[in-house]
């Protein structure tokens, strides 16, 4: 409870921090967002940007606007996007289901698969297979995943073209469909974190592997298996569980690239859509919103090593 | 149409050489590979950026504009693909001896999509909401001319103008027509827009896709033949024509020829393409050094071999320009008869020489970051380069750009510029001085009367012998080098029929698409 006390703390001073910093970074960014949707060659008078200007609040000096903003998320507010007029919760909550359907099934996959990977290349080591298995998870780490996105887009509309791949229909309407269409860029986004938490998971069972307590068990006749995932791999997931917590991170990072190559609505899309068109407040929001996974993500890492491992004090 | 430059890029930003080679290999393989059926009665489009609004007086960006003009909303007047201005919601219109006054009668028994009937009284507010100045239209300059406007019955109004405007019949086709109850309302048809067109606003998944359906109540016969358009808003190059190869997109409008070359030939798909009114060009800083000197800004014109540019950067798709896009025929000159169309090096230094310029001379180049134009940029570089320029190319992020090209924060920028079909359009709000997209800070009094003398003439051989000594005026020594008009093409499916392309960007012809098995 003390832990959790600490890190609810951490949460609000870094969401503060993060605030301050989106605020101010969005708005150093030059072209202000009257500029960018009129474009180049629209044909506008200075008293009329002004106009749309103080339609949309960007007239007041920067310190006012984020009090103005701060006072009415502290009430519950996130604002409206800047054009249309929609609150930015709605915006939010319509983007945001596919990010989290695509990044869960995409840890699910990556973390799931690294154990069996990462323990079978301990066991292999040093032989063939081993080697195999290196190689393959070098290679996982280093194939960007918009390019594995494509190539495994190209590979299933050649061999089934009648597939639905690009796009998004929510689990509600068509839970095959959605599941269908998620499976690839989910493959694909999981793939680097696969290849990383399993070279992990292996150099963390081959340092357990090399303790005492190992060596003890053994002597004791405990059976090799047994060693292995009673004693060893039991130890080996502290590493990997903090380790997951981090990944969470990359993984909301990767899915705006995924998202891109699969065109799917994720909030990935609307970060960066917010941030080419300056809708100040859904960036602002949005940034907020994946801060707070994050580190909500980091506490439930926390509270799991207590699991783990009973030393800890949950 | 304007706002061209929010065009988004074909290839995103920082996109490496290498993320487009292994993206175009991965292309080439699918587009070998995949065939397929293609499906029902919506069409299924793919789009690269989502709309910032679908307010038809607000939002003028293209991502706008080619998912409602002539779709859901509709003008007076439209621009038909020969660029003619023809009747629309105004089945017919007279005008009075001295251009002042025009009359038009509307269509009949044309409904909004919400189901009350569309009658004088909306084309009255829709005019009055462009002019009104908390609604702040980007538009509201191409009715500066008009004075006033009643609806003297339920299916005639009366618009009179301060001067007469040569122009005013087809600045009437970019002005959408809404219902009346939106006069006042700034932000109720940016989510959800409402018009008399041959098709209506279903749901936008933001990010996702923009859906709409036949609009059973049309005036307009016969009835769209699709039962609906699905504007699918997917960023990646790649991912479009993936889709479009393997049939799960219908069509792509208004790509670029870079992309249409890796389509062109491919299994199941076709192409349209139409020469486009919008203009690349060297803009040039009127106000400042060195291109404050006509003669220098003549010397950069002589200097640009544009049928190279073409070549190089277009893959030979487009045509070198002049002050007019060629489509425009009875307005443009033919290139032949201004003398800097023909590249010289030795003119170009003649001339570097005579304005008593040590060579080289440097300036930075602003560049519109845009993949074609980013290639135009190059060859422009090394094409200066030759007569004694020294250009150094910069290119900036769009948000930056913009903020530097409406300030005039630059030396020279290389940009695309939207063209219009009447030559008013096209010249007066640019080089006239004061004119809003005047950036070059270009002021010539004699370009100025004749420009002032143009606009309300109505003569149209008084006007074309105007409009020529302006292009002449222009062409060499004006603040714009015109470097040239793109091919602007659409790729569909084979099954797709009826399409036709439009130079301005419009999907109106999508009224009379159909898919067949």
């Amino acid at each position: 409870m003390r832990r959790l006390k600490g890190r609810l703390l951490d949460l609000i001073v870094v969401l503060f921090g993060v605030s301050v910093i989106t605020f101010l970074m969005i708005r150093l960014i030059p072209g202000d967002a009257v500029a960018i949707m009129l474009g180049a060659n629209a044909e506008v008078t200075p008293d009329r940007i002004a106009e749309l200007r103080g339609r949309i609040g960007l007239d007041l000096p920067i310190a006012t606007q984020y009090i103005h903003w701060l006072g009415a998320v502290l009430q519950g507010d996130l604002g409206v996007s800047l054009w249309t007029r929609r609150p930015v919760s709605a915006e939010i909550s319509a983007n945001v289901w596919p990010t989290i359907e695509l990044t869960v099934m995409a840890l699910v996959m990556g973390a799931g698969l690294a154990v069996p990977f990462g323990v079978m290349m301990a066991w292999l080591r040093g032989r063939g297979w081993d080697v195999a298995l290196q190689i393959g998870s070098v290679l996982g780490l280093t194939i960007p995943s918009f390019w594995l996105g494509i190539m495994l887009i190209l590979a299933l509309t050649a061999v089934a073209p009648e597939l639905q791949l690009l796009g998004y229909v929510p689990f509600s309407q068509d839970p095959w469909g959605n599941l269908a269409r998620l499976l690839l860029p989910a493959f694909a986004l999981s793939l680097p974190i696969l290849a990383n938490l399993a070279r992990l998971v292996r150099s963390a069972m081959l340092d357990a592997l090399a303790q005492d307590y190992i060596r003890t068990a053994r002597a004791k006749g405990v059976r090799e298996y047994a060693v292995f995932f009673r004693h060893a791999l039991r130890n080996a997931l502290i590493p990997f569980v903090t380790s997951v917590g981090i990944m969470t991170g990359y993984l909301l990072g990767g899915a705006i690239v995924v998202e891109q190559v699969f065109a799917i609505p994720g909030l990935g899309r609307l970060i960066l859509g917010a941030i080419a068109e300056r809708n100040y407040p859904l960036v602002q929001a949005s940034i907020l919103v994946v801060t707070v996974c994050f580190v909500v993500v980091n506490v439930l890492v926390d509270l799991l090593y207590a699991a783990i491992d009973p030393r800890i004090d949950g | 149409m304007d706002a061209t430059a929010l065009i988004r890029p074909t290839y995103p930003q920082g996109m490496s050489a290498m993320k487009r080679l292994l993206a175009t290999t991965a292309l080439a393989l699918t587009l070998a590979l995949a065939a397929a059926p293609a499906r029902a009665q919506v069409l299924e489009l793919a789009v690269d950026a989502s709309p910032a609004g679908l307010d038809p007086h607000i939002v003028t960006a293209f991502s706008s504009f080619q998912i409602i003009n002539g779709t859901i909303y509709e003008g007076l007047t439209a621009i038909d693909k020969n660029l003619a201005v023809v009747p629309a919601l105004a089945k017919s219109w007279t005008v009075s001896g001295d251009g002042k006054a025009y009359v038009f009668k509307l269509v009949e028994g044309a409904t909004f999509h919400d189901g009350t009937a569309f009658e004088a009284a909306d084309v009255v507010a829709s005019l009055h909401r462009v002019l009104a100045k908390e609604i702040a239209s980007p538009l509201a300059s191409r009715l500066a001319a008009m004075d006033k406007a009643v609806a003297t019955d339920p299916h005639t109004v009366e618009i009179t103008l301060k001067e007469p405007s040569a122009a005013f019949l087809s600045a009437l086709a970019s002005i959408a027509i809404v219902p009346r109850a939106y006069e006042a309302n700034k932000d109720g048809l940016q989510r959800a827009p409402d018009g008399t067109g041959p098709f209506k606003f279903v749901e936008w998944q933001p990010n996702g896709f923009i859906s709409l359906a036949r609009h059973t109540g049309y005036w307009g016969k016969p009835l769209p033949k699709l039962e609906g358009l699905k504007f699918n808003i997917a960023p990646e190059s790649a991912t479009r024509q993936i889709g479009l190869a393997s049939g799960q997109y219908a069509m792509l409008p208004n790509i670029d020829a870079a992309t249409a070359l890796q389509l062109k030939g491919r299994p199941n798909i076709k192409l349209q393409d139409t020469l486009e009114l919008a203009y690349t060009l060297v803009g040039m800083n009127a106000s400042k050094p060195p291109f404050d000197n006509p003669k220098v800004r003549e010397a950069l014109n002589y200097a640009l071999d544009r049928a190279e540019i073409v070549q190089a950067a277009l893959f030979g798709a487009g045509t070198p320009a002049g002050p007019l896009s060629p489509a425009l025929k009875e307005w443009a000159m033919p290139l032949d008869q201004f003398p800097c169309a023909t590249h010289s090096v030795a003119r170009s230094q003649a001339l570097l020489k005579e304005a008593g310029l040590t060579t080289p001379v440097a300036f930075t180049l602003l560049v519109l970051p845009r993949q074609d134009l980013k290639d135009i940029a190059q060859v422009v570089q090394a094409e200066l380069g030759q007569a004694g320029f020294k250009v150094e190319l910069k290119i900036p992020e769009l948000g930056q750009f913009v903020q530097d090209w409406r300030n005039s924060n630059f030396e020279a920028f290389l940009s695309i510029n939207g063209g219009a079909v009447d030559p008013d359009d096209n010249f007066y709000r640019t080089f006239r001085t004061g004119g809003s997209t005047n950036v070059f800070k270009f002021s010539d009094p004699k370009l100025d009367t004749i420009l002032d003398a143009a606009r309300i003439e109505t003569d149209q051989s008084k006007r074309k012998m105007a409009y020529n000594q302006v292009q002449t005026m222009l062409a060499c020594q004006g603040p714009a080098a015109f470097i040239s008009y793109s091919q602007l093409y659409t790729a569909m499916r084979t099954n797709v029929n009826g399409f036709e392309i439009l130079a301005n960007r419009s999907l109106a012809t999508l009224a009379n698409t159909s898919v067949s098995k």
